[in-house]
């Protein structure tokens, strides 16, 4: 039994080839799923399989499609989330980039179980070249007959296509995602409803991350138990860590659910560049509240980040040095978020833009004493008060920041001011 | 139903309710900005959150359904603190120069702002730069530093007009609202824009700085432009002390309906009520100039006419010309009394001519009642004028109060041959000067009565206005007249106001029991 | 200004309306072709969109002004988009950025004269194991320092 269940070919030469994946189990697992499984047997054994949502939140996925009304006349759709917006998150482009066919197998399959006959991958703007080779892959799956009217002779009708974002982070949230894949303005929608049963044009949706749908292969192949047995119990599997940062070997580890934190920094990233000593980690994206180094001993799943009040959310890890001011990973982190606000809630578009305001004064030298209050107060006043997880993950690691290295950021502002 | 608790009060409401709406039925008023009846919920601003016993967070109490059991707190500390926020982040931008902003005295944020703590400003930092005084629509200018972004006047585009002349541009702190390659908001139902913006950001240049809204009284009426019907408050200034002003009314509002016009009204509603004011008739005018004798002396007089050749046996002598601008309950009179009571030969409307219609509140006709007129039992086709004018001998008209939207000309050429003519009139027009005898009118909006719209709703309306000068409500007068008449006394002696007569014409014309209200 | 859009343009917006249950769903992929084959999106461009996918043509402006990669004005043959956030910047994007400006004459927003080059800075593209990073169209360059950014602009036509 290997440990990767996602990468575990990323070594073959034209991988991403139809033939080579075929060469190594490709397809099986959607042959054994289309002819041998009924649906239902498919959702118990994704549901059994416990598998956590890897895009962030970190939501059950047969739950999720358990939430689709079965017996309905509209058309239901699949969206793969594909826009990996978060700071520091660049798993996904890996999986398509190297692995496209896993991810379209993983389509046909949850399609499959749903009742889907439309997919669509929503792909961040930027990966231009990564949607290339999607659609290649997706061209290639037609021509051998596993996408389109009657897959294998089945007949299952699926069809897949990708559709490119434009330049906007919160279209990573899934009803900013649905807007903007219907040629709109990527503002998230009120819910309820929720898009399994109102999503992409009205109709019961399923909005899976792509590492998630990419677990479905190996999960239907080798069958819940298996899956369980990589990574926790109650988080079964792997998740693929991107780390970026002061470390000696930046990249993506695809290592169990629950890996030490400490030992994916030290043993698979290499640790720290020379003559550089770690300050503190952003364990999962840059919205996950950040840890110091005395934290970083930690479990990497989703409950045990909870309980170290910080998140796993994409498993981005961002490895930040003793000689980085934390005035500028502030700095960093308040300009993205002002950035991306999409307008909507005013706590989160002014607020953000008056944090951003104030750190930039402070970063310019003209720091005052009561600012650091004020800036955890206008991040309190989003959390948890917008209508999207946006103005929570912009308040979350400012919030932390402000916290675990207050004096620090005081010594930044002027006597006397 | 659903029994919940909002503020330690109790109250019963239907399942599926909204927190917003439910505390509205208690008497709760929950702050809000971006949410208004007409729309969706957007939960967009952030100023409705409230609390709700056992759950994590704070809720939206505009999109938030009831649930029986639940217990909720408008007013909660932490309630408190996010609204507080918002209007801490919205005043971050906003000017704070209420004294200067037209929207001073009806404006939320104002409201809000005072009713959550006056507190001082804490942001130090540049504001953002914006327009100001954008002509965005024929009668509409925006000011983007006002603006809120609750999206009202982009939903309502989207989703009332289907014009969309405005949209929202740009995203996050850099989001505005603007008009797209100059095309301004140039539908009949713009001026619908200034009213639901809950801020000075688009304001009305038929309104603006002409006044301050305290000064304003705001009066239930009905439109009388065209016989849709539509429901307004006519806005009025009583003067000051020592000076007075040239004119009462400043501004006409939308008053919801849902059964006749909804939220909305249409901009020839709302901007042309000039005529309340301009080139009113308020005297007693015989032979062109004005006349001391009271009405009680001219009433006399006109029962003496019409009694004269009552009695002759010349009734079918008497012509009567009638615009559906009168009330129902003044039609019901004129039907019993010249028709009944008298039996004249000529009776019939000439009415301003049709206008193209908007598919959507404004009608062709353009007087108020004529389905009333219709349902009371009155011939609205037109008459070959100079068949009904041959041998007239007194002749009265009720005429249109707007000046010019009437062709007299038919008329003209015949009232020199006529023995007598009386216009009863609200207004001053060049076919005054032709009759004998001239009666100021009340308007709709100066009297009370009712009105059948297209779709034959009957609506009740009091006096939103005093009127002006020697002004009767035609009503009146014809109550009057009928008594000195002396046919039938009794019956008209029970009328003592509209409401009156509309008990008798009740009971007597099946239509306009209660079923049509 | 800038002439309609190729037949062939047009072919492929219908095509690519027709996977969607509204034609309005097309709109973000037809303006990556309409930029793809303009450099940026014009007012011109706004309308024409709006009429090939039966939407009013604000509600296009709209969603351009939404989404950082949509130009709305010209931009230089080479776009460079060097990525300003968080684990860039612990690599050094900051000098990185300045080294540009030094060597293009330019600042940040601002195109060369020469039509050659317009310098932006994005947020996180995605590439951080590559930090520092910046995309020039849609080429990705990672791992920079100043001897690398020379030579890769230094063969750039």
């Amino acid at each position: 039994m290997t440990d990767k269940i996602l990468t575990q070919h990323f070594g073959l030469e034209n991988l991403f080839k139809i033939d080579v994946y075929l060469e190594n189990k490709g397809y099986e697992a959607a042959k054994k799923a289309l002819t041998d499984m009924k649906a239902d047997e498919i959702l118990e054994e994704v549901k059994a399989a416990n598998l956590r949502g890897r895009g962030g939140a970190g939501f059950p996925a047969g739950v999720k499609w358990g939430f689709v009304p079965k017996d309905i006349e509209k058309p239901k759709y699949l969206c793969v989330n594909a826009d990996e917006g978060e700071p520091g998150t660049f798993k996904d482009r890996y999986i398509m980039t190297h692995n496209p066919h896993l991810l379209i197998e993983g389509i046909i399959i949850t399609s499959f179980c749903v009742g889907i006959h439309t997919a669509f991958i929503y792909i961040r703007g930027e990966y231009e070249a990564v949607a290339l080779r999607l659609e290649q892959a997706i061209s290639e799956a037609y021509d051998k007959d596993f996408l389109g009217e009657s897959i294998l002779g089945t007949g299952f009708k699926l069809d897949v296509y990708v559709h490119r974002g434009a330049g906007a982070y919160i279209c990573g949230e899934e009803t900013a995602l649905l807007e903007s894949l219907e040629g709109k303005r990527g503002n998230p929608r009120l819910k309820p409803p929720f898009p399994a049963s109102v999503g992409l044009f009205g109709c019961p949706t399923v909005i899976n991350n792509v590492e998630t749908v990419s677990n479905i292969p190996s999960i239907i192949l080798n069958g819940a138990a298996w899956f369980c047995q990589v990574g926790l119990p109650k988080d079964g599997g792997t998740r693929i860590f991107g780390v970026s940062g002061m470390v000696k070997k930046p990249g993506i580890y695809e290592l169990p659910v629950g890996t030490n934190l400490k030992e994916i920094i030290i043993k698979h990233a290499g640790g720290m560049m020379e003559g550089k000593k770690l300050k503190a980690v952003i364990p999962g994206g840059m919205s996950a509240p950040i840890l110091t180094a005395e934290e970083i001993d930690i479990s990497m799943d989703f409950d045990s980040l909870v309980e170290a009040k910080s998140m796993l959310g994409s498993a981005a890890i961002i490895v930040i040095d003793e000689e980085t001011s934390m005035l500028d990973v502030l700095r960093r982190v308040t300009k993205f978020y002002s950035h991306e606000s999409c307008g909507q809630c005013t706590p989160c578009r002014i607020g953000n833009s008056w944090i951003n305001k104030i750190v930039k004064r402070m970063a310019d030298g003209n720091g005052k004493r009561e600012d650091l209050d004020k800036i955890i107060q206008l991040a309190n006043n989003m959390m948890g008060k917008t209508l999207c997880p946006l103005g929570d993950a912009a308040a979350m690691p400012v919030l932390s920041i402000i916290q675990k290295f207050r004096k620090e950021l005081e010594s930044y502002i002027p006597l006397g001011n | 139903m659903a029994k919940i608790l909002i503020d330690e009060r109790e109250c019963d409401v239907a399942e599926g309710t909204t927190i917003l709406k439910a505390a509205e039925s208690a008497g709760l008023q929950i702050p809000h900005l971006c949410y208004h009846k007409a729309f969706m919920p957007e939960g967009s601003c952030r100023m409705c959150l409230v609390e709700i016993e056992g759950l994590p967070k704070l809720e939206l109490a505009c999109s938030t359904q009831v649930r029986d059991g639940m217990k909720v707190s408008t007013k909660s500390e932490s309630v408190i603190e996010a609204r507080k926020g918002v209007l801490e982040c919205l005043l971050a931008d906003h000017p704070i120069d209420c004294p200067i902003c037209d929207k001073a005295g009806e404006c939320k944020l104002q409201d809000y702002y005072e009713e959550y703590g006056l507190f001082e400003s804490e942001f130090n930092e540049e504001k953002e730069k914006r327009q100001k005084k954008i002509e965005i629509g024929k009668n509409l200018l925006h000011d983007q530093e006002r603006c809120v972004l609750c999206r009202r006047c982009v939903r309502f585009l989207d989703e009332v007009t289907k014009t969309r002349e405005l949209g929202v541009f740009q995203r996050g702190v850099h989001a505005e609202v603007a008009t797209y390659d100059g095309i301004l908001v140039d539908n009949n139902y713009s001026g619908n824009l200034a009213e639901l913006c809950p801020v000075g950001a688009i304001t009305d240049k038929d309104f603006r700085f002409k006044t301050r809204t305290w000064f304003l009284q705001s009066r239930e009426s009905i439109c009388t432009l065209c016989s849709r019907g539509c429901n307004i408050y006519v806005e009025s200034h009583q003067g000051f002390s020592r000076f007075s002003l040239p004119k009462r009314v400043y501004r006409i509002q939308t008053r919801e309906n849902q059964m006749i016009n909804g939220f909305w009204i249409c901009d020839k509603g709302r901007y042309d009520y000039s005529y309340l004011d301009q080139e009113r008739l308020d005297k007693i005018v015989v032979n062109n100039s004005e006349d001391p004798q009271s009405w009680q002396e001219i009433t006399s007089i006109v029962a003496g006419e019409i009694g004269r050749l009552f009695h002759m046996k010349r009734s079918s002598h008497i012509g009567l010309i009638l615009q559906s601008w009168l009330s129902n309950e003044e039609l019901f009179l004129i039907d019993k009394i010249f028709r009944n009571d008298i039996n004249i030969g000529k009776i019939s409307f000439l009415d301003p001519p049709e206008e193209s219609s908007d598919d959507f509140l404004l009608t062709a006709e353009r007087t108020p009642n004529r389905r009333g007129a219709k349902e009371i039992g009155f011939d609205l086709q037109p008459a070959d004028w100079e068949k009904f004018l041959e041998d007239v001998d007194l002749l009265f008209v009720f005429a249109s109060p707007i000046k010019g939207d009437t062709d007299f000309s038919p008329l003209k050429a015949a009232l020199d041959k006529i023995e007598k003519t009386v216009l009863f009139a609200s207004h001053n027009h060049e076919i005054n000067s032709l009759f004998d005898m001239v009666l100021p009118m009340s308007l709709i909006a100066e009297k009370g009565g009712s009105l059948t719209n297209i779709v034959g709703s009957v609506q009740g309306f009091s006096p939103a206005l005093d009127a002006p000068g020697n002004c009767k409500p035609a009503w009146q007068f014809l109550v009057d007249l009928a008594k000195k008449l002396m046919i039938n006394f009794d019956f008209y002696n029970q009328f003592s106001s509209p409401e009156s007569i509309r008990e008798v014409m009740k009971k007597e014309i099946p239509y306009f029991r209660e079923e049509h209200e | 200004m800038s002439p309609e859009l190729t037949d062939q343009t047009k072919k492929k917006i219908e095509e690519i309306a027709s996977r969607y249950a509204s034609k309005e769903a097309a709109l973000l992929p037809v303006l990556h072709l309409v930029q793809h084959e303009k450099g940026f999106i014009s007012q011109q461009e706004e309308k024409q969109v709006a009429h090939l996918l039966n939407i009013k043509p604000i509600k296009v402006k709209e969603v351009v002004t939404f989404y950082t990669m949509f130009n709305q004005k010209e931009v230089g043959k080479y776009h460079i988009q060097v990525c300003s956030n968080l684990s860039c910047s612990l690599l050094g994007s900051e000098s990185l950025i300045d080294h540009l400006k030094n060597k293009l004459g330019i600042e940040i927003g601002e195109t060369t004269s020469d039509k050659k080059f317009t310098l932006m800075t994005v947020e996180c593209l995605g590439a951080c194991e590559q930090a520092p990073c910046m995309m020039i169209n849609f080429d990705y360059f990672g791992n920079l320092d100043k001897e690398k950014i020379d030579n890769i602009l230094d063969n750039l036509e």
